[in-house]
């Protein structure tokens, strides 16, 4: 074997032993996906709409890998109590699988505190409008009998009696109170009195007492998210279009005739809800 | 040599895919374990009824006896039947409950009712009413205001459509302030321990009074805080209730108090008079001490009261010996029986001076014996020379003109004498005190005077120029006697 030959086989030794296997490598590290950090955001109310989107884009989140973790983006008032628990308990399933952090914008209250709470950590703005823990509902009239309308029980016209609706109401404060603090435990740095009072906290205040953990923008909650799941070098995505989600929610809030939104709800029922305009009292 | 080949293939092979890795995976994330509430666990809370006592419900309660005025002339924010619980306590010690729909009634009635009941009003008491009130209070009667911070008028505004609240206690503190008593416009609250809600709360701390006696503990179901420096303080809350206004606790505040004279009993709240409320814990307990209370009023009764001054079913009627039964007598008495019927009294024409039961006597200014048990307890002086009478506080009265009324009460009956210069002077008077409420008299506690204005000189004939009445009279109105006496005190 030449000198030349003697090259050539060190060339081929290399190129099997080294840069084919490199090269096998890289197309195998390829194969490695870039990881992805999920937002869903929440820029209404909490209702049959809203909601059924939010689980949508929560089992996009728990059904594909990549997503590692996901930042919730607040803007909301709540919304009703069972749409709330429904997302509220899918929202466990994903945080059993990936970190969950929370995003204040511009508002997380009632329902959409109670959502919060189902997070590893909460950030708000220094006034975002945070708390509000606490639910309202509408009694029933008295009943009355109605002579053009007939029914088969004393309540079918009008749910319950007054007074078991609102021992039901108060029922799922204490549901919404355990929700807070398994969520939030000992952060909490206030009485429970204090919490289930229903006020509404500004971020900084909210950061005081342990209702939220830290001032902080979205930036800072998807690096949160993406640490939480330690990952690095991770790309952003909103879950909203991922799991495609196209329709338009129906109006849940009342609107007057000159198209003025109303923070009150169309229908009664029970709410885990911010209404601000409740005050004026003299 | 090949072995060593084999390991630079492998970490070529193995080292991009670990350089991509660490790009982008630190680590393993945590997963902590995710608990939701137990939502399966968590109870719908039950009010602590009262345990029914059929004993108790078979006992018989004392017989007290007197109306209570049930105020529905105030745009109050209760319909009657909420309060059935009370009326019916009420009903079940002898009493009557009266609902007032006009105002303008109130100042007749509170003459012979046991106690006055406010409930939520709306609308302001007028500063006659307020005080026909106190006057009422001053007598011995009682004033109960329930207030209630449920039950506000609820405005919104034009513009923004805020609600606003108009409290009852707008309405109740201009009644409740001459007696040192405030109703806050607030409610209480305790978010510790509460009957269902945070602002139905329990009170288990009493003021020592016939009013707490046999309470444990009572649930009031949104209430004002009502403050009486001077007074007692019922019901006071625990250190977790709180007022709506400051969120803090008042030890000197609580949902009801009792006025200094304890003649004034205020509630921030009557929703536990109402059903299915009035039955949990002792709140049954405490209505039925409220009934007791208003039918307990020790109301003192005077000239003030008239016509309803007399408490037995018959009045008797004496004409004393100076007086004769002439036609325009007869019909002066006439006039005052068909007043009296409409109280349900009859009148009784007796020959004898009466010993006991309700007498109206009828006399002149001329002494005489049979008079001098009537006039004495009085010192009622008869000038010897016919020109006046001395009546003490009044000083000398001219017996022209002037009629003299004096009430006597004692346990065997309520006397009334009226005494006059001349019998047509006491048909004027006896027409006078038959026909209006004695608005015309100036009454001194048991002692009125009234102008009859004829100076002897009384004529029924409407003919007479004479019969012109003088100033000062005050002309005979028609009859406007509330039915239905109430036999107080």
């Amino acid at each position: 074997m030449n000198q030349v030959d003697l090259k050539w086989a060190n060339i081929r030794r290399w190129l099997l032993w080294l840069v084919l296997p490199f090269v096998v490598g890289i197309l195998i590290a390829s194969a490695i996906p870039q990881p992805v950090v999920g937002i869903i955001r929440l820029d209404d109310a909490i209702y049959a709409y809203t909601a059924r989107d939010m689980i949508t884009q929560i089992n996009y989140a728990i059904d594909h890998p990549q997503i590692r973790a996901v930042v919730l983006a607040f803007d909301s008032p709540g919304g009703t109590v069972v749409d709330t628990e429904a997302v509220y308990m899918e929202l466990a399933r994903l945080r059993a699988k990936k970190p969950v952090v929370t995003a204040v914008n511009g508002m997380a209250a009632s329902g959409a505190y109670y959502l919060s709470a189902n997070s590893d950590y909460i950030y708000t703005k220094p006034s975002s409008l945070v708390g509000n823990i606490g639910v309202i509902g509408y009694l029933p009239p008295t009943p009355i009998i109605f002579e053009e309308v007939i029914s088969t029980g004393p309540y079918k016209l009008w749910g319950a009696p007054r007074d078991s609706d609102m021992r039901q109401i108060d029922m799922l404060k204490e549901g919404f109170y355990q929700a807070v603090m398994l969520g939030r435990g000992d952060r909490i740095k206030v009485s429970p009195e204090v919490v289930l009072s229903g006020r509404i906290w500004i971020g900084t205040e909210a950061v005081n007492i342990g209702i939220a953990d830290e001032l902080g923008t979205e930036t800072d909650a998807l690096n949160k998210a993406a640490e939480l799941a330690k990952v690095a070098n991770y790309k952003t995505v909103d879950l909203r279009e991922l799991a495609g989600i196209v329709n338009t929610p129906l109006p849940f809030f009342i609107q007057s005739p000159d198209g003025v939104k109303l923070p009150y709800p169309i229908e009664a029922g029970l709410y885990m809800l911010f209404i601000p305009q409740l005050s004026g009292q003299k | 040599m090949k072995k060593n080949m084999f390991w630079i293939a492998l970490a070529a092979l193995i080292i991009p895919v670990l350089a991509r890795g660490f790009l982008y995976y630190r680590g393993v994330p945590n997963q902590p374990e995710i608990a939701t509430p137990d939502y399966q666990a968590l109870t719908v809370s039950q009010p602590p009824l009262e345990t029914p006592n059929p004993a108790a419900d078979k006992e018989e309660v004392k017989q007290i006896n007197g109306i209570v005025l049930l105020d529905y002339a105030h745009t109050n924010q209760y319909q009657p039947a909420e309060v059935q619980s009370f009326s019916e306590a009420i009903e079940k010690r002898g009493g009557k409950v009266e609902t007032i729909t006009d105002a303008t009634s109130l100042e007749n009635k509170l003459k012979y009712a046991s106690a006055y009941i406010v409930i939520s009003p709306s609308g302001a008491f007028t500063a006659d009413e307020i005080r026909f009130v106190q006057a009422f209070v001053e007598r011995g009667g009682r004033l109960i205001v329930f207030a209630d911070a449920t039950r506000g008028v609820i405005f919104y505004d034009f513009s923004s459509g805020a609600p606003i609240n108009y409290s009852d206690a707008n309405a109740v503190n201009p009644l409740l302030s001459p007696f040192g008593i405030t109703v806050n416009n607030d409610y209480l609250y305790n978010e510790e321990e509460h009957e269902g809600n945070f602002r139905n709360i329990f009170f288990d701390e009493f003021g020592k009074n016939e009013l707490t006696f046999g309470l444990k503990r009572v649930a009031l179901y949104g209430t004002h805080s009502v403050k009486s420096p001077s007074g007692l303080t019922l019901l006071r809350g625990a250190e977790s209730t709180y007022s709506s206004i400051d969120d803090a606790h008042d030890p000197a505040q609580g949902a009801a108090a009792l006025s200094e004279d304890e003649n004034v009993l205020a509630f921030g709240d009557f929703t536990f008079l109402t059903s299915p409320y009035q039955n949990v814990a002792d709140n049954a307990t405490l209505i039925s001490n409220i009934a007791d209370f208003a039918l307990g009023s020790k109301q003192t009764i005077s000239l003030a009261n008239f016509p309803y001054i007399f408490t037995q079913p018959t009045l008797q009627v004496y004409p004393s010996s100076e007086v004769q039964l002439t036609a325009e007598t007869i019909g002066a008495i006439s006039g005052l029986q068909t007043a009296l019927s409409n109280l349900n009294t009859s009148i009784e024409v007796v020959d004898e001076t009466p010993r006991e039961g309700d007498a109206l006597i009828l006399g002149t200014f001329a002494p005489s014996d049979d008079l001098s048990n009537f006039t004495d307890p009085f010192n009622v002086e008869f000038d010897e020379s016919g020109e006046t009478i001395t009546v003490k506080n009044f000083g000398d009265i001219g017996r022209a003109g002037n009629g003299l009324l004096l009430f006597d009460k004692n346990n065997k009956g309520n006397t009334l004498t009226l005494l006059a210069d001349t019998t047509d002077d006491l048909i004027s008077l006896l027409t006078t005190v038959t026909s209006n409420s004695l608005s015309g008299c100036v009454l001194q506690g048991d002692i009125g005077v009234c102008s009859v204005g004829y100076g002897g000189s009384f004529s029924t004939d409407i003919g007479e120029a004479t019969a012109e009445p003088t100033s000062g009279e005050a002309t005979p109105e028609p009859i406007n006697i509330e039915t239905t006496p109430t036999p107080t005190g």
